[in-house]
């Protein structure tokens, strides 16, 4: 079986991005809040959600990988 | 929860309650019930007249509270007796007849659950024999009798509590207070039902005693539902409106059990109070999906008390984020419309309430009530409130039969207003 190897680099980009689908998250909590004219303590209370849809925002963000991924396949094994 | 959780929580509900002006002066001095040790020194001897199903009940709650001993049991009905002898441990003295145990000197009060049109004479027996008396709803059979009850304590001066054991519920006590604060405004309406889908009888070993066993199901002995469910929610709606009846009409009859018995399976009435608010009852025995309940509704919200449950006319908005992504789900998902809406439903509010009292509550307010009646002896302290609760509860379930046969409006008489 072949050793798996996750480099220093990978997991910072990863960071990178969980880091600004995070911010992402908070923006669309001000707008939520802005929008709905309701109060700023949400943007502690409702930190779950926040966290929620950062998560969400992630595993959408693993999908449309995986989809152009699939889509790109069969080009790499004909220019092999 | 187990009766000692509901007891400590009950306590430290009334201790706030008392320090209010609303219900404190209702209830025993909670300072003194919460001394078990006190209690124990001070044990409180009962008899109880009535060793039935419900008899039973309430001994089952009272072998759960130290500082009470039963020391007389009295039925008419030999395995009713023996059963209520057994669960004292054999220790009571065993009567056939309720005015051999009233010549007893070691015993401080008397419970009553015998059927409703025993409960006026042997009261009145009890009282004016010098015991202090605990007698099952519904108060009497006819108001008549409910009058001479209460002026018979009023004789007296012995304790005379009536059986509306929500008067003890943490749950009831806390939206009775919430909505004394005028969390839901002005009650402009009350609605309360109480199904069950059974015959409601009781099996009869022997012939002869089909009367006297299935007696709730008999005119001579009973009034139906209206006395033996209704007089509890009606009672609530009184309490909760500071007020009693003022008129009442609806209608019933037997559709369903045509089993020989006489009282309605099913009553519909509309109660009106002097403010104009109304309180409409319904009540049947078969269709039990909708069990039993209280609605409780204002302009500024509504409370269920059974489920113990309130919600808000204008609920606060959900967090501007929720809001939001459901807005966005909405336009992506929703089918479009194919011209602007002209008429909106005025369906049901979906809305989920808040919790009014957050423990689940083992004891329905029997125990606690049981305990309360010991505590009232110690103290020689009746509670007039709670006797006229009972009372105008009373007379309004059996006016509200009034009103079935009748087929008309029923005004409450003057001569029975205290």
């Amino acid at each position: 079986m072949k050793d798996l190897v996750i480099k220093g680099k990978w997991i910072k980009r990863e960071l990178i991005v969980l880091t600004v689908l995070f911010l992402s998250a908070v923006i669309i909590n001000v707008i939520g809040i802005v929008k709905h004219d309701t109060r700023w303590i949400e943007m502690l209370s409702q930190l779950h959600v926040v966290f929620i849809l950062t998560l969400l925002l992630y595993a959408l963000l693993w999908l449309v990988r995986l989809i152009i991924f699939v889509v790109i396949l069969p080009f790499r094994k004909k220019n092999k | 929860m187990t009766y000692k959780q509901s007891r400590r929580i009950f306590l430290q509900k009334t201790a706030l309650l008392t320090g209010g002006l609303f219900l404190g002066s209702h209830f025993p001095d909670i300072r003194t019930l919460a001394n078990d040790q006190e209690n124990m020194a001070n044990t409180v001897r009962l008899g109880i007249i009535g060793s039935g199903s419900r008899g039973q009940y309430l001994m089952t709650h009272i072998n759960l509270i130290p500082g009470i001993e039963i020391v007389a049991v009295c039925d008419n009905y030999q395995p009713n007796l023996d059963k209520g002898v057994e669960m004292t441990g054999g220790k009571a003295e065993a009567f056939n007849d309720y005015r051999k145990l009233l010549e007893k000197k070691n015993i401080d009060g008397v419970i009553i659950a015998t059927p409703l049109h025993l409960h006026a004479v042997i009261s009145i027996d009890s009282l004016k024999a010098g015991f202090h008396v605990f007698c099952e709803k519904a108060m009497a059979k006819t108001p008549a009798e409910c009058l001479a009850m209460y002026n018979a304590q009023l004789e007296t001066g012995k304790i005379l509590l009536i059986g509306h054991q929500r008067m003890f519920n943490p749950r009831y006590l806390k939206a009775f207070e919430m909505i004394n604060r005028g969390q839901l405004g002005d009650i402009t309406q009350i609605r309360a039902y109480w199904h069950r889908n059974n015959d409601w009888r009781r099996e009869v070993p022997e012939t002869g005693l089909e009367r006297e066993i299935n007696w709730r199901l008999y005119w001579d002995y009973s009034e139906g539902l209206m006395t033996e469910l209704g007089s509890h929610q009606i009672q609530v709606a009184n309490f909760i409106k500071k007020d009693f009846p003022r008129r009442v009409t609806g209608t019933g009859s037997i559709n369903y059990w045509h089993d020989g018995r006489e009282v309605f399976d099913n009553v519909n009435m509309v109660y009106e109070y002097s403010d104009g608010s109304s309180l409409i009852y319904d009540s049947m025995i078969s269709n039990a999906h909708y069990g039993y309940e209280e609605q409780i509704m204002g302009p500024k919200g509504t409370m269920e008390l059974e489920a113990g449950k309130m919600y808000s006319e204008n609920p606060p908005p959900a967090p501007g984020i929720l809001q939001l992504l459901n807005n966005i789900e909405h336009e992506i998902f929703d089918p479009l419309p194919l011209g602007g809406k002209s008429w909106i439903p005025e369906t049901a509010v979906k809305e989920k309430g808040e919790y009014i009292y957050e423990v689940d509550l083992e004891d329905d307010g029997t125990a606690l009530e049981m305990e309360g009646f010991a505590q009232m002896i110690r103290e020689n302290r009746h509670s007039d409130v709670l006797l006229r609760e009972a009372y105008y509860a009373a007379i309004a379930a059996l006016l509200g039969n009034m009103a079935i046969k009748k087929g008309e409006v029923v005004t409450f008489p003057e001569e029975y207003i205290l």
